[in-house]
């Protein structure tokens, strides 16, 4: 063993990094080898997009919050507009998230939206307009997730940095203030 | 997000909301910098909720404690607490330590309840659209909890149900199908929103979703009795009560004078829909 090794850091929510991964890559595996064995193009359909939506719903609800502790929704507020809330934790538990749980979180999620991407070029180039429809969808979900937790992140670090010039304000207030009590 | 929407189950919630609420009365005059209690000091009771926030919102300022309280409540979080309130970072201690000392839940517990707690959603979403019921003419609030689930599922079924009764061709019906009623609910939104309606994109979308349910009812029907004449009283059965179901919101949305041409074609897809239903044999 070696001593100067430092400890590898290990997944800190393996059931929620399995889950994550898992919908997005049934749903990959399910449509590209489901011409294999299925004859019906709606069998296809319908298990690819209610696994795909299963996935969106365990990204958005789930691993978002458990691992990078993020969350994103819409809501419409009291004058019928809708307002998109962004949640995150506080900067240092962010600092304090497994750094495994998030790279796994953040590649997985570009890594299945450029999957799709990539069948439904082969889609678009068969001209199979249904496929295409099915990559649509699951491709969509997919990119919802992204953007909503990529603006989370930002405005996660907008509100951080806000935070900290308002704390170093504050403090320099108090400073000026207790320096005048004292002469 | 309007508290007096939230309905609790139990008599006994309230009172740990006025609990909490006193708690953030308190807390909330202390400064801006307080952080609410992570952790809700009682049970997680199920009760259908308007908005599905667990947290203090990061971009308003502190907002009605009610509302956060009993979404609070309301939401269960896998590691409950390991998720203290974003916005106030200026930080009580004890909101971090309460964080993370607390043992996180096992996985499959919270998702199960955040699966019912969607369900309930889809039901009430469901009742307030497709059933006569006192809210129907304020849309706004009607549908402000708008989710996408219940559309998806009667879309689905409808294809399914299509082109199951379809006895060749059965992948073109269902693909069409959706096509259509997918493709139908995204134009008929523009068509709102172009004749310089008020209507939000994804509220819309979960409208006119919802307003199928009278037409899967009616798809079901007409698949397990194969008579025309039936069929056809149906269809104009379900037909009516969905454009019905469609009308308040639709026309509260736009001008008195254009309402007309807001609704047409609503009514088109949903007659389009009806021949669909009738036609497949």
């Amino acid at each position: 063993m070696d001593p100067s090794q430092p400890p590898v850091e290990n997944y800190a929510n393996p059931n929620t990094c399995l889950f994550h991964v898992l919908f997005k890559g049934a749903a990959l595996a399910f449509y590209i080898l489901s011409a294999l064995f299925f004859n019906s193009f709606v069998i296809i359909f319908v298990v690819t997009v209610l696994l795909a939506a299963l996935d969106f719903w365990v990204v958005k609800n789930v691993s978002g919050r458990i691992l990078v502790g993020l969350r994103w929704w819409n809501e419409i507020n009291d004058l019928g507009e809708s307002v998109w809330k962004f949640e995150s934790l506080d900067q240092e538990s962010l600092a304090r998230m497994n750094k495994k749980d998030s790279w796994l979180f953040w590649w997985t999620l570009y890594l299945a939206a450029a999957a799709w991407l990539i069948l439904g070029v082969f889609s678009l180039i068969r001209f199979q307009a249904d496929y295409l429809l099915v990559v649509g969808v699951c491709l969509s979900l997919n990119v919802a997730n992204i953007i909503g937790f990529t603006k989370c992140k930002k405005d996660a670090k907008k509100q951080f940095q806000q935070f900290a010039s308002q704390t170093i304000a504050s403090r320099f207030q108090s400073t000026v203030q207790s320096a005048f009590t004292l002469v | 997000m309007s508290h007096n929407d939230t309905i609790p189950l139990y008599q006994s919630s309230q009172s740990d909301i006025d609990e909490i609420e006193n708690m953030m009365n308190d807390g909330f005059q202390s400064g801006p910098g307080t952080v609410l209690p992570a952790r809700p000091p009682s049970p997680i009771r199920p009760s259908i909720p308007v908005s599905s926030s667990p947290f203090v919102q990061s971009n308003l300022p502190p907002l009605p404690p009610s509302s956060s309280s009993a979404a609070q409540k309301v939401t269960p979080v896998p590691a409950p607490p390991s998720l203290p309130p974003a916005v106030n970072f200026g930080s009580s201690e004890g909101s971090k330590t309460i964080g993370f000392g607390s043992p996180p839940n096992t996985l499959t517990e919270p998702v199960w309840d955040t699966v019912k707690r969607d369900l309930s959603r889809i039901v009430s979403n469901l009742k307030l659209v497709v059933f006569p019921n006192p809210n129907r003419e304020d849309p706004g609030k009607a549908l402000r909890d708008w989710d996408l689930w219940g559309p998806f599922f009667f879309i689905v079924f409808l294809g399914l149900t299509l082109s199951w009764s379809a006895s060749v061709k059965k992948s073109e019906v269902f693909a069409v199908a959706f096509a259509l009623l997918a493709a139908g609910a995204v134009i008929l939104t523009l068509n709102v929103l172009l004749l310089g309606g008020h209507i939000i994109f994804f509220q819309s979308l979960s409208l006119l979703g919802y307003c199928l349910f009278p037409l899967d009812v009616g798809a079901v029907i007409c698949m397990l009795k194969d008579n025309v004449i039936l069929k056809m009283i149906v269809v104009t059965v379900t037909l009516a009560w969905s454009s019905w179901a469609a009308y308040p919101f639709m026309s509260a949305a736009v001008n008195p004078r254009r309402k007309a041409l807001a609704l047409y074609p609503v009514f088109l897809m949903y007659v389009s829909v009806g021949f669909l239903i009738i036609a497949i044999d």
